[in-house]
């Protein structure tokens, strides 16, 4: 509680961001954006709810209904900065974020899931002048869609438009890598390939996260992080002795909106997918939607059914019901029963220790995905006009941060060799962009104008490409 | 229980109340009093303390409504124990009970006091005395949250431990504005007290030490007669100011920044201004004929009015000599107190208003019995959590009110005194009726009696919950258990 902020979130002063709807994603954007320091109004038509958030965070509640212009007037609408609409219904979301745009300084974004709406997303962007428009579930399902063509991978996030890719992955027993520090394993890798490079970012052991250097010792069941431009993936995979396998076709029980969209993807990809769903209703318009995919109608909790759709042989196992801890019973019940490649879906965020010790394979939090744009959007803001967040992606619980930076501007931190730079502890430049090229840097490299740069660091809550130098 | 974290925030406290004694110090320093030795030594001794009792930080900084009402009871409690010391010490006040009783009535804001001759008393204790009812006035742990770091929501049960009022809110998101905020406009209007005391051409160490009192709606005294000789302008000031420090802050901080609309909506402020106008007006008509001349009663009349409704106690006149409706309507405001979200004591009339329309929609219901009706206040509806716990709220005033009051008549003294002396002091106004009005003092009183009356004190300033929190058993049992339970780790 009295710990100090870290101090480069001292020197500039917090947004006023306004979030109507306190819901999962309305209270998770609440805790990270007041961590960071700003001054954060909630509304929402519970009063219930409000209590709740502001007995917790140090925020200000508001009970009413959010698009009211009265009720956005109450909350400093005149005053704001941000205003994020997150309520359940993607109709009063917009309409918040229309009316809150009557005052031009105050940027909107609305989350909108409805797959109607899809297809005419930029237009109502454009038309309506809102910042961002998020879909949870559709950055989800690309997010899962990204680790089928990685499967033995835990995680994959894309970064410079998909031209490089942090994957994460558990170092299993008997591995080249195990017990090696990681310059002798990064020669090894060498000599076998002049082409590739290795850069571990960060290493997660027995629950504490670190960014090694290259005396750091790789130890079996750690969980290390690897940057990899997108080009040399396979071969690099390949040499890592890491098991690829292509993944044909993939079982999916829950049939939500992120199924749909998860399975649209999918089959582009050329897999087969059979989706489990319990209401009837719902299968109709999945089949309507999704000819090609085979939906089965029955409660995808029952072990008989899903023997019978043969589980035991599926390359891929999917679990999106709205249920947690039914995602989890059906992820463990399949990791026991067969080889495939497991994704769990976990809404609620809850006993995150407890899921973190299961052995469950990947797992997707949407709304953490939700937030973490939405957060990279406002530090963005935050920050001085010289460089702007691309992309931004908590992991290892939050504990990490990868955040890529455009690079517009002249400022202390480019033109100077990397090795001349004070950077900061507990921080590892993982790559840069140069007009499409990704550079893996070494100590001769430096950051030009125009560059973007991507760091990964222990330190959360950087603004601005010189927020990593000490 | 998380105690480390109490024990941090205390010792944050103490460090503040050494700081504070600084300046009774610097007091003593100018009137070459020896009494500024006792504060010099005072104000090492708590910031020693204090440095012990925060050198170690808390792993876990979870902070929950029980941790935030405990840390209020002990910090008050605490204060009041170092801050009575300087009494002892110099000898003023030699013995503890009573210095206790002064300082716990310092601090609560409450005024009442067990010196016979002020007037004998240092410039420095004096200053104290009056220096603790400006602090304990807005409260040491809003001034706490206004000026240290502090991260994460929960330190809202600090605040809402310590402001009064049924439901406590922030102005604006973050607790440290709002604790700031708060504190402007208390220092704002202090200042301009000051000033306009200073203009009518009293001494600065008086304005200073009556500018303090009224602020914190406390009423420490620092002539025999309170405000009694004062000029008919010191006056005026001084009930105005008293009437405005009763207003809730809110109210302010909307004028300010020209919501007018909103601050018009606070239904309280304008409940207040009229129990003012009404009870000035009735007051007025019973003494007028006595004092003959029509300004001095409509002074005499309007001052004492402003004192007891705001709780803070000076008198220009002796009231006890006045008729008893003059005395009954001064009773009667004495237990509807301020503003909620004010300095000053009582009930608060907020509650009043609450009860007042539950009370009406109750007698409604059996004119309709399948009647629907919410109440509202300031244009809002009331959460019905809120009107729970105001009716809980009475009830516990009023239980606490009479075992006070059966212990209190344990000492022999007339109806009147007793009850007067247990309102005076549970409201934190100060002068009570009889044998403790405005003309005498509370020495007459056993220790049993001061003591009871000092718990009144915090209880009615802490608005009874933190404090019967602090004796819960509940509390106690949890803190023991999860020591024991840390041990055999």
């Amino acid at each position: 509680m009295f710990e100090k902020a870290h101090s480069h979130t001292h020197e500039k002063p917090g947004l006023r961001v306004i979030i109507v709807g306190a819901g999962k994603v309305g209270r998770t954007l609440v805790d990270q954006l007041t961590k960071e320091g700003n001054d954060v109004t909630i509304v929402d038509k519970s009063h219930e709810k409000i209590d709740e958030i502001t007995n917790l965070y140090d925020v200000m509640g508001l009970v009413g209904n959010g698009a009211n212009y009265s009720i956005q007037k109450e909350a400093g609408i005149d005053s704001a900065d941000l205003l994020i609409a997150v309520t359940d219904s993607d109709e009063l979301n917009l309409l918040c974020c229309t009316i809150g745009r009557r005052v031009e300084r105050c940027a909107a974004i609305a989350r909108v899931r409805t797959p109607d709406y899809i297809p005419e997303i930029s237009y109502l962007k454009d038309r309506l002048r809102l910042a961002m428009i998020i879909n949870p579930d559709l950055e989800a399902s690309r997010e899962m869609a990204r680790l089928f063509y990685l499967p033995s991978a835990l995680e994959v996030h894309s970064f410079a438009h998909g031209q490089a890719e942090l994957i994460k992955f558990k170092v299993p027993s008997g591995h080249a890598m195990a017990s090696k520090k990681i310059r002798e394993f990064a020669h090894e890798m060498h000599n076998k390939n002049k082409d590739v490079r290795l850069l571990i970012c960060a290493v997660e052991r027995s629950g504490q996260v670190q960014i090694p250097n290259g005396d750091f010792q790789i130890e079996a069941g750690d969980i290390v992080s690897f940057v990899l431009p997108r080009r040399d993936r396979r071969s690099f995979l390949h040499l890592m002795g890491f098991e690829n396998f292509t993944v044909n076709n993939c079982m999916i029980v829950g049939g939500g909106r992120s199924a749909y969209y998860l399975s649209l993807q999918l089959i582009h990809m050329g897999i087969h997918v059979k989706i489990i769903e319990r209401d009837p209703k719902r299968c109709e318009e999945l089949s309507d939607l999704l000819p090609d995919a085979i939906i089965i109608n029955g409660d995808g909790t029952d072990e008989a059914l899903l023997r019978e759709e043969g589980i035991e042989s599926v390359d891929s196992f999917v679990s999106l019901t709205g249920i947690d801890e039914q995602n989890i019973f059906l992820t463990l019940h399949c990791r026991k029963v067969s080889n495939a490649k497991v994704i769990t879906k976990i809404n609620r965020t809850n006993f995150g220790d407890v899921i973190s010790d299961l052995d469950l394979g990947s797992v997707i939090y949407p709304r953490f995905i939700t937030s973490e744009a939405i957060i990279a959007y406002a530090r963005a803001r935050r920050a001085s006009i010289s460089t702007n967040i691309e992309t931004l992606y908590h992991m290892y619980d939050s504990r990490v941060e990868a955040i890529e930076f455009r690079v517009d501007t002249k400022s202390r931190a480019t033109d100077t060799p990397l090795r001349d730079l004070p950077i900061r502890g507990h921080l590892m430049i993982a790559f840069i962009n140069r007009r499409g090229k990704i550079i893996l840097p070494s100590g001769d490299d430096r950051i030009l104008i125009g560059d973007t740069v991507t760091v990964v660091t222990t330190n959360t809550g950087f603004n601005d490409i010189d927020d990593i130098l000490s | 229980m998380n105690t480390s974290i109490i024990r941090f925030i205390l010792g944050h406290v103490l460090r503040i109340e050494g700081m504070l004694f600084l300046l009774p110090a610097l007091t003593g320093i100018i009137y070459r009093e020896d009494e500024a030795l006792a504060y010099i030594l005072m104000a090492a001794i708590t910031f020693l303390l204090s440095f012990a009792m925060t050198i170690k930080k808390p792993k876990d900084t979870v902070f929950y409504l029980k941790e935030g009402c405990v840390t209020t009871a002990l910090s008050w409690i605490i204060m009041s124990l170092f801050g009575c010391i300087p009494f002892m010490l110099t000898g003023e006040i030699p013995d503890f009970v009573d210095a206790y009783f002064e300082m716990v009535s310092g601090f609560t804001t409450t005024g009442a006091s067990i010196l016979k001759d002020v007037e004998a008393v240092s410039h420095a204790s004096l200053m104290w005395r009056s220096f603790s009812h400006w602090i304990g006035g807005m409260g040491v742990l809003v001034f706490l949250l206004a000026i240290i770091p502090l991260t994460g929501g929960s330190n809202i049960n600090l605040m809402r431990a310590e402001s009064p009022g049924p439901s406590v809110g922030k102005l604006v998101p973050r607790m440290k504005s709002s604790a700031r905020i708060l504190y402007l406009i208390y220092i704002g209007l202090t200042v301009i007290e000051f000033i306009l005391l200073l203009v009518g051409k009293m001494e600065v160490f008086d304005s200073l030490c009556i500018t303090f009192g009224t602020a914190g709606t406390g009423g420490f005294g620092i002539e025999n007669s309170s405000a009694g000789d004062y000029t008919a302008y010191q006056q005026w000031v001084i009930a105005i100011f008293m009437m405005l420090f009763g207003v809730n802050f809110n109210f302010y901080y909307f004028i300010i920044h020209k919501k007018y609309k909103k601050a018009h909506e606070i239904e309280e402020v304008w409940w207040y201004l009229g129990f003012i106008i009404i009870s000035s007006i009735v007051i007025f008509t019973q003494i007028v004929g006595s004092v003959g001349v029509i300004e001095p009663a409509a002074r005499q009349a309007f001052f004492q009015v402003s004192s007891i409704i705001t709780t803070t106690g000076y008198s220009t006149v002796d009231f006890n000599t006045w008729n008893t409706l003059s005395k009954a309507v001064l009773v009667t405001l004495m237990f509807i107190g301020a503003c909620a979200g004010s300095t000053g004591g009582g009930m608060k009339v907020s509650r009043i208003v609450i009860l007042s329309k539950t009370f009406l929609k109750e007698a409604g219901s059996y004119l309709h019995p399948r009647s629907v009706k919410k109440i509202k206040m300031d244009g809002e509806l009331i959460d019905h959590d809120v009107i729970r716990s105001t009716n809980v709220y009475l009830v516990a005033y009023t239980m606490i009110f009479v075992l006070s009051f059966l212990i209190v008549s344990y000492d022999g003294k007339d109806l009147v005194t007793s009850f007067a002396a247990v309102a005076a002091t549970y409201n934190n106004i100060g002068p009570g009726l009889g044998l403790v009005g405005p003309a005498e003092n509370y020495s007459v009183l056993s220790s049993l009696s001061k003591i009871v009356l000092t718990f009144d004190m915090l209880f009615g300033r802490l608005e009874l919950f933190p404090m019967i929190m602090l004796f819960h058993p509940g509390i106690w049992k949890e803190t023991i258990l999860s020591k024991t339970r840390c041990r055999k780790r």
